[in-house]
This record gives structure tokens, C-alpha cells and sequence, in this order.
């Protein structure tokens, strides 16, 4: 008997997002699982955005802070560096000292840190605040406004300040990242809830929270995959959006990322650690179906990059 | 089908107030009210109580049977305060049931008294840590809990089989599991195994106006797999159940068949 | 055809003699069904019940074990595609390489790293599994050498043998075929020269062949020379190919119940640059490779794949649990609040890192209640004064305060006044409900 290759075709398909006005970045679009290119289409590779705060990075670990040791005083001169040396294809920007505990900065001085960013870049920019929920309604409705017409991202919107932080990403023209935590059912009726204002559910990305390797990915794993699943198999109009893994803030904040050599001697070299860790949590996203990453280390961004070009090369079968 | 009343919970503030202050008024008023809905056992759930668990136990089981003339399904991890409330119950008005004994030696004690005073008994089918992925390990951890219990002397026929409900909001695919479990284990026996849920977890956690929605229908499912008794709000579910029993024949079809008692 | 508990049930003896170490036949039967037990641990059961369900409890993924004794390999088994589905049984079999054509001090070295591989992670021990020996050199004498040194120096460690010719595996065999070792090197050219070794050996083999269905008839083909027990290779070394090939291998042998394809599948991990290598290696672990092989050992690179493993191959329906101890978050002084909540290993995730982000140091006391969230916790009887006490007393943790201040997840308010009895000394206060109002409820505390 002649064997028969046991390919699976779906029913649904996942949107097609664009970002920025300048130059632009697209993703989404693919109608099977990440990288099965063998049985379905993938018109888009991910996408890689480089993250930039707006206050110094002095808890990252000296593995990656250094490399921006000479621009990470300034938000747009960092971003862009990353933009013109790191070739960066997206800036991802978070609005780190306005949270209540890292400086409390205005909704002004966000606003005006947004527009410093944008006018010194033309990648597409993604704007998340601190995720603290009362302030980020506050300060993304100001960023929203400042980046009015660029296309942006805007989040992370949850369940306790989706209205407002929707409302602005609709009213500027932006999208708008949904985040629940690790909880699909949330995630669903998130997009219930946004879409039930009027804000087109093509024009929303899901962030399931990620999880670095270690901490939890076992959970996010099976949350997106779960995600995933609905959007093909079950054609579920409100879990067809592409998705975010936030990664460089989760892979560098755990231990094995950190810790120094003489700390922990079995662990090896802690610069190929962190940049592992930042890689494999990464990877994992992006095979459990992620289409837009946020990252810090170079190394870890062309690492991902090469993986994600081997990955979407057809052999002859 | 078997309603066992659950509104007798430590849970509810209600009660949980009437207990620490001892105040009878409020059990014999949620008992009342739960046997003239349809409940044909009340179950008295009083927490862990792993302190003053059995005066609590005693106290809760004569209120209540001072009440209404029904059984009663001690609901504690406690087995002292279960012992307790076996000793004091009234059998007159049908057995008591032991809520619950599961694959966890730990609650193997549960069956020791379920042989000595021929209570009924929940067998949960949970082991120790961790939850049955499907209905087959269900009915796996189901068969090692019907031979604990013909160990200890338990008739399987005081043993109901419980495939533990778990919340939609959470554990979705459980739902079909437990259907299906409901089915596969009365084929553990001749005569088929007892099975018994907790109906209303399955709603815990979703908003108020969706839970009696999800509850009913999902007892509706459950009824057609064969359950025999449930733990239930019986003013939620008493016309489902004379529903399903005319529509299954099981009663004689009158146009107020939903007034009878 | 799988049969359920109660088909297998019907055709036991029904003596509920005990003698399979199961305290019923319907508790043995649903065992069976479960693929937790083999039938024949049963010595009473009729031939004909024996042949039916023998090939009813037959794996979709055929069972396959090299290597002997506490380290041995065990690979297949395998039921779902999905993790959520059902947990995957076997964790993939880490193995490095080794070619015959490396120097005497290179194969040392990795011998030592192999042996010095071992890592700690929440309980359990991780380490290099396996070593896959490749006669790269194509020379008999020079393999044996090698051999020769791994007998010396990693005598316990499983072993692949990378051999394809007939001559050079029975000469290895002769030296190691007492480990079992895995005998990779079968293809549709060498077949029926290499199977009688094998078989005379009693070894497991890998067979390679171009593509799923070459494969597919190579394995037919080595079953027909009486071996059973095989590993497969496809013969594909880029991501693309080894996610598209291992997807649809796992499919045929579950959906399709394809049994040619129904082996564990080994993967090549090697690349020069070592950060893609471990990505490729991710994706093997994940894409349902059994073993993985890697072109060198590295510290760094073990911790990570190691961990990517446990998360893959942790049961989802059994929470992850954190060690029951006090943690400290940030510099906590004898003045700091002591917080409790449960062992579920999100819980503590989610718990430290709300405390960690306000930064306010803080004692996290984490108690053992199996893995389970604060609520469920408390209603089973494991999150109660009695115990909390006794966990609180137990820690030494009194010792180390000036001021006793225990908080309480809000769901559990309902224990406060308990504690405060057991707790003599304590103050018990009412933390919020949810982890995310730590960070207001600390700092408000605080001023």
C-alpha cells in the first residue's frame, strides 16, 4: 500500500496586520500551524522588534545592557541605533518610567517621549506602557495622540482598562495589543469586549503573556497552541489574530539569565546563557504560532532570524 | 434521580455565620427550603474543620433533622466530625452518605466508616495530586477505588462514583470527560455502578445570569448518560428533572406534571 | 484497535487473585486500557485473550529501550500531538556525538563534560543521556579504539552506534553489545547484511532512510528480517524538514494508526553556529524527536535544553510544584512581612513577581499543598490553621523577625481568626485577593 502523507488543511485562517506608514512591517495571513508551509500558506515570516525604554536599562544584566551603553540615556537616539547598526525591522517602546514605582513620569512626558522616538525613526514603532492598569489608561491615551496617523501598536490593554486605551487606539489610528494572562477564555472574551466598542477585529494582536523557558513557558506554550488551534481548527473569528510574545523583559529577568559565572560555575558562560534563554523563549513563541516578537540582544534577534528562515525553506519532500 | 441539596455550605456567608454564632434559624431555613424544592438528601458541607469539627458536625446534622425528615451527606475532609455526625443521625429517614473518600490514602478512613455504619459513600475519583486527564483515567482511578472499598467491606452499591466537575471557565474539555465518564462507569458493575456530580461547578466563576443556563443543560446531558444523583440546587434543577423524566418515560405525562411534588 | 477497560476486562479471568499486582482484574483491565501495565503480568489469562489483547495494547509508538540498568533510554509511547491534550510520556533522549575521527584528547574531553553534565532543576536530575559513536573514519580497528576508551572511562552511559557496515557493527557489538546499545546504521543498501547482526545481538536499530515513504518501506522491510524494536530517520536535517517530517510521522502513527511509522524518531541537531543548534535542538524536543543528538556538550546550552524539556514533558494536569521553603525577595529585614500562599508553581511565579516589581522586600513563605491554588487548596484540607502553623513554626523563620506579621491570601480571609490562636505572637493581616493588588497593598502597608 502506498503511503499517504497525513496532511491537514483548516477551515480558518489568521489576519493579515500591517504596521507603520513609512516602511512597513506585515505579518499574519498563514491559514496552518507555524512554519507548516508543507500542507497550508505562510505568506509572512515573523517579525522581530527591538526594545527601547524610555529610562536608563539598569537592571538588565551586563550581557545586554552594555550594548546600548552609549545610547540608552536617550530613547531616540537608542532607537535609532537599533533602527540603523542593529537593522532593526520594528522598535518596540516601553514606557517603563511611567509606572508609579519607576518614576511616575507624566502622560505628557510619555507623549512627548513618543514623538522624540518617531521623528527619529520610520521602522514602524509599537508603544507599551508600564502594565500598571490605571496609569497605562492614562499614559497610552496620550502616547496614542502624539503618534496619531503612524500606525502604530498600542498596549497592552487588559480587562480593567481596555475601554479607554481601545478608544484611543481607534480615534488615532492605531492597533491594539489585548493581553490576558495566560487564560484563553479571558483572551476570547477580551476580543468579545473590544470588538463590542466598535474596533475592528483585524486591527487586534493578542498577547497570551509570555513566559520565559523555566518559568511557566509550559503554560504559555500550551495557551497559544490552544489559541491557535481555535483560530484554524474551529474558525473562531475572535481568535484569529496574530499574537505577540513580549520576550526580552521575561528572558532577562529570570536567574539563568542573570547570575554571574562565579555564581553559578555548572551554568556556563553567562553571555551565551542569557542570550539562550532569550532565544529558546523566543523560539518557542515563534513556533507556537507568535508572529511579532519583542527582543533586546542582537545575537538572540540573528539567531531567531536564521532559525526562522531554516524553518520556512521547503526541502523537497 | 437523587437531589442532594447544596445550599448547606460553609461557603455561603449565610451559613458560615449561622455556624460560628450557632444559630440554628438559618440551617432549618435553607433545609426547609431545599427539601420542599425537590432535594431528597441535604448535603452539610462544613469545610475542612479540622478544629471542633465533630460538636460542629453533631450540632449541624441534628439541626437540620430536627427540620426536615431527610438523610444527610456530611461534606468535611475531617473524618472525626464525619464519625461524629454518623453517630447522631436519624436513620429513620434513610441512610447517610460520606462526602468523600477518593484514591488518596488519605481519604481512605472515609471508607472504614462507610463499613462500620453502612453509610453511603462519594468515591471521588482523584488520586493524590494531580487531576484525571480523561474519562479512561477516571474510570482507572474509579476501579481502584471500588476495590479499596470491597476491601474495607463497603457493598459497591453504597459507592458512588463522582468524576469530579471541573469549572468551564477553566477546564473545558472536562465537561465532555465527565459526560462521558458518567456513561463508562456504570459499566464498572452488574448491576451498574452509582454515579453522582456536583453539578454547579461547573458554572463556578462564570457571570450570575449564565450559571443556572450552563447547570441545567449540562445536568440535562448528564441525566441522559444515566446519572443517579446529584448535588444540586434543587430550585434549579427540580423541573429539569420532572422534565427529563416525562420526556424519558419514566413518569406519567399530565399537563401539570411540573406542579407535582 | 484499542480496546476500552471494560472490552479488556471481559477477557480477563475474573479471580482478582492479585498476582499482576493490581488489587482487581477491572482495576488491572483499566490499567491495561491506560497502557500502565502489559498483559503479560497476568499468568492466568487464556492464549487467545493473551493474542487479542496483546495486539490491542500495542503502542502507536512503538515502545523502544537501548541502553541498561538506572540509566537506560526508554522511547515511544507517545499518544497525542498536543501537550494539552495528554502529557508526553518520554522525555527526548539527549545524546552527543562523538566521530572516530576526533583525537584522543578531543574524545576525553567530552567524555568528562558528559560525565560533569549533571544539573539540579526543581528535584530532578538532568544529564547528557547518550553518546552517539560514529565511525566516521569508516575504519574497524580505530572504532573499537574509541569504544575501547567509553568501556574505560563511561561505562554506564547508553550508546548509539553510528556504524553502517555489517563487519565493523559485529566487531563493536562484540565489545559493547552487552550495554544495548542503539545500532544506527540501517538503510535499504545494507538491510539484510545488517539485521542478522543485530538480531544476533539483540540490539534495538536505527534505520534511515530518504524520505517518509522509502522509510515506511525500509521498516517493513527490516521487520520481515525479524527486528522489531527501531528507531527512524528520514533523513532530514533542516528545521523545515524535520518539523514537516516528524509532524507527519507523529500523525501517521496516531490518526492514521500507521504501524510502519510507528517508532520513535531520532534527530540530528548539529549546525556550526552552536546558538541555531540549540533552537534546532528545541524544535526536536518539542516536535516529538525521540533522541537528539548534538555536536558538542555545553554548559550553557545543556541548562537550557534541559529546562526546555522539563516544560514540554511536565504533565499538564499535574501542577508544577515549587519546593516548600521561605524565599527571600529583595533584602528582607526582621522587620518585613512574611507572605504565604501555595506551592502551585504559577501561583509562586506570578506571587514573587508582583512582590519583586514593587520592591519592597518581603519573606514568601511557600507551603506544600500539592501543587494546588490557594482556594482549592484550602477546600481539600491542606491550606488550614492546623497546617499553616505547624509549616510557619516548623521553618525557623521566627528566629529571624522582630515583628511577626503573617499575611494572608485574601480568598482565605475566613482563617485569620484561627491563626491568630495558633499563631501566638503573630499579627495576621488580610492580603488582597489577587496577586496583581500586592504591589499597592505592600506599599500602602508600608506607609
Amino acid at each position: 500500500m502506498a503511503f499517504i502523507e497525513p496532511k491537514e488543511t483548516f477551515p480558518g485562517s489568521i489576519y493579515t496586520v500591517t504596521l507603520g506608514t513609512e516602511r512597513t512591517v506585515t505579518f499574519g495571513g498563514e491559514n496552518v500551524f507555524a512554519f507548516h508551509g508543507f500542507e497550508g500558506k505562510i505568506p509572512h515570516a515573523p517579525v522581530i522588534a527591538y526594545e527601547v525604554q524610555d529610562s536608563l536599562p539598569d537592571d538588565w544584566p551586563p550581557a545586554v545592557h552594555d550594548i546600548y551603553a552609549g545610547v540608552s540615556g536617550d530613547p531616540a537616539a537608542w532607537a535609532q541605533f537599533c533602527q540603523d547598526e542593529l537593522r532593526a525591522q520594528a522598535i518596540a517602546l516601553r514606557l517603563l518610567s511611567t509606572h508609579p514605582d519607576r518614576g511616575d513620569r507624566s502622560a505628557s512626558h510619555a507623549a512627548k517621549t513618543v514623538s522624540d522616538v518617531l521623528a527619529a525613526i520610520s521602522v514602524p514603532l509599537i508603544i507599551i506602557g508600564s502594565s500598571h492598569i490605571e496609569k497605562d489608561a492614562e499614559v497610552l491615551v496620550a502616547a496614542a495622540e502624539a503618534a496619531q496617523g503612524r500606525k502604530c501598536a498600542l498596549g497592552k490593554a487588559q480587562e480593567n482598562n481596555y475601554k479607554t486605551i481601545a478608544a484611543a487606539a481607534m480615534a488615532n489610528d492605531h492597533l491594539l495589543i489585548a493581553l490576558s494572562e495566560l487564560d484563553i477564555n479571558l483572551c476570547k472574551q477580551l476580543n468579545i469586549l473590544i470588538t463590542q466598542m466598535g474596533f475592528s477585529r483585524q486591527r487586534i494582536i493578542i498577547d497570551p503573556m509570555c513566559s520565559a523557558l523555566g518559568y511557566g513557558l509550559d503554560y504559555t506554550w500550551s495557551v497559544m497552541e490552544r489559541i491557535r488551534l481555535a483560530a484554524l481548527a474551529q474558525n473562531d473569528a475572535m481568535m484569529q489574530q496574530p499574537m505577540l510574545g513580549d520576550v526580552g523583559i521575561v528572558a532577562w529577568k529570570t536567574k539563568e539569565a542573570q547570575a554571574a559565572e562565579s555564581e553559578m560555575p555548572r551554568w556556563g558562560s553567562p553571555e551565551r546563557r542569557g542570550i539562550a534563554w532569550e532565544s529558546m523563549t523566543a523560539g518557542s513563541m515563534m513556533m507556537c504560532g507568535a508572529e511579532l516578537l519583542i527582543m533586546r540582544h542582537p545575537k538572540a534577534v540573528a539567531s531567531l532570524e536564521r532559525f526562522s528562515e531554516e524553518l520556512a525553506v521547503q526541502e523537497a519532500g | 434521580m437523587l437531589i442532594i441539596g447544596e445550599k448547606l455550605s460553609i461557603i455561603a456567608k449565610r451559613v458560615r455565620e449561622a455556624i460560628l454564632h450557632r444559630d440554628k434559624m438559618p440551617i432549618q431555613d435553607i433545609a426547609v427550603s431545599q427539601w420542599k424544592a425537590g432535594a431528597g438528601m441535604i448535603d452539610a458541607n462544613i469545610g475542612p474543620a479540622d478544629e471542633g469539627g465533630e460538636s460542629l458536625m453533631e450540632w449541624v446534622v441534628t439541626s437540620i433533622q430536627e427540620a426536615v425528615p431527610l438523610p444527610i451527606c456530611l461534606d468535611t475532609t475531617n473524618a472525626a466530625a464525619i464519625e461524629a455526625g454518623l453517630k447522631v443521625h436519624n436513620n429513620i429517614w434513610g441512610r447517610p452518605m460520606i462526602n468523600s473518600t477518593s484514591n488518596d490514602p488519605e481519604r481512605f478512613p472515609m471508607l472504614e466508616l462507610a463499613a462500620k455504619h453502612d453509610a453511603l459513600i462519594i468515591g471521588l475519583t482523584v488520586g493524590k495530586g494531580g487531576l484525571p486527564a480523561d474519562a479512561e483515567e477516571r474510570c482507572a482511578i474509579a476501579a481502584e477505588i471500588m476495590a479499596r472499598a470491597m476491601e474495607f467491606g463497603v457493598p459497591l452499591e453504597n459507592l458512588y462514583l463522582d468524576p469530579l466537575v471541573l469549572q468551564i471557565a477553566t477546564s473545558q474539555d472536562h465537561a465532555r470527560h465527565v459526560l462521558y465518564a458518567v456513561k463508562m462507569f456504570q459499566e464498572l458493575n452488574e448491576p451498574a455502578m452509582k454515579t453522582v456530580v456536583g453539578i454547579s461547578n461547573i458554572s463556578n466563576g462564570c457571570p450570575k445570569h449564565v450559571r443556572p443556563i450552563l447547570n441545567r443543560h449540562f445536568f440535562t446531558l448528564l441525566m441522559h448518560e444515566g446519572l443517579s444523583a446529584a448535588i444540586a440546587d434543587p430550585h434549579e434543577v427540580a423541573d429539569t428533572v420532572k422534565t427529563l423524566e416525562v420526556i424519558q418515560g419514566r413518569t406519567l405525562y399530565a399537563h401539570s406534571y411540573l406542579d407535582m411534588q | 484497535m484499542a480496546l476500552t477497560g471494560v472490552q479488556i476486562f471481559k477477557l480477563l479471568p475474573k479471580t482478582n487473585c492479585k498476582k499482576c499486582g493490581h488489587p482487581t482484574c477491572l482495576a488491572f483491565a483499566m490499567k491495561l486500557a491506560q497502557r500502565q501495565a502489559t498483559v503479560d503480568a497476568c499468568p492466568d489469562m487464556s492464549e487467545d485473550a493473551s493474542q487479542t489483547l496483546g495486539a490491542a495494547a500495542e503502542p502507536p509508538v512503538r515502545t523502544v529501550v537501548f541502553g541498561t540498568g538506572a540509566y537506560a533510554c526508554t522511547m515511544g509511547e507517545e499518544t497525542v500531538l498536543f501537550r494539552h491534550e495528554k502529557k508526553f510520556v518520554r522525555p527526548t533522549v539527549i545524546a552527543v556525538r562523538i566521530a572516530d575521527t576526533e583525537s584522543d584528547s578531543e574524545i576525553e574531553a567530552t567524555l568528562r563534560a558528559v560525565a560533569d553534565s549533571e544539573i539540579d532543576r526543581i528535584g530532578q536530575k538532568l544529564r547528557i543521556d547518550a553518546m552517539f559513536v560514529e565511525n566516521s573514519s569508516g575504519n574497524s580497528e580505530r572504532y573499537q579504539q574509541v569504544l575501547g576508551m567509553i568501556n574505560a572511562s563511561a561505562p554506564e552511559v547508553p550508546l548509539i552506534l553510528g556504524v553502517h557496515d555489517p563487519v565493523t557493527a559485529g566487531a563493536a557489538l562484540k565489545q559493547v553489545g552487552d550495554r544495548k546499545p542503539l545500532l544506527y546504521g540501517i538503510t535499504s543498501s545494507n538491510a539484510e547484511r545488517m539485521a542478522p547482526v543485530a538480531a544476533l545481538w539483540k540490539v534495538p536499530v536505527g534505520v534511515a532512510g530518504r524520505g517518509l515513504a522509502a522509510l515506511s518501506e525500509l521498516t517493513q522491510k527490516v521487520k520481515s528480517l525479524g527486528i522489531s524494536d527501531m528507531v527512524i530517520d528520514s533523513g532530514v536535517r533542516s528545521a523545515a524538514g524535520i518539523l514537516r517530517d516528524n509532524t507527519l510521522i507523529r500523525r501517521a502513527a496516531i490518526r492514521k494508526n500507521i504501524k510502519s511509522l510507528g517508532f520513535p524518531v531520532i534527530t540530528f541537531a548539529g549546525r556550526d553556529d552552536a546558538m541555531l543548534e540549540v533552537l534546532a535542538a528545541m524544535l526536536g524536543i518539542a516536535k516529538y524527536s525521540a533522541v537528539v543528538v548534538l555536536s558538542s556538550v555545553e554548559q550553557w546550552r545543556n541548562l537550557a535544553l534541559f529546562t526546555f524539556r522539563q516544560n514540554i514533558y511536565t504533565d499538564p494536569q499535574v501542577p508544577m510544584q515549587v519546593e516548600q521553603k521561605i524565599y527571600t525577595i529583595g533584602e528582607p529585614t526582621p522587620e518585613s512581612p512574611v507572605i504565604i500562599t501555595t506551592n502551585f508553581s504559577l501561583t509562586y511565579f506570578i506571587v514573587a513577581g508582583e512582590i519583586e516589581n514593587c520592591r519592597v522586600p518581603a519573606w514568601l513563605a511557600v507551603m506544600d499543598c500539592e501543587g494546588m491554588s490557594v482556594l482549592t487548596a484550602w477546600a481539600a484540607g491542606k491550606f488550614t490553621p492546623v497546617k499553616i502553623a505547624q509549616f510557619i513554626q516548623g521553618s525557623g523563620i521566627e528566629e529571624r523577625l522582630t515583628r511577626k506579621e503573617l499575611v494572608i491570601p485574601g480568598y482565605v480571609a475566613i482563617l485569620s481568626g484561627a491563626l491568630e490562636e495558633k499563631l501566638p505572637g503573630w499579627t495576621i493581616t488580610v492580603g488582597p485577593r489577587e496577586a496583581n493588588a500586592l504591589p499597592a497593598f505592600l506599599k500602602n502597608r508600608n506607609a
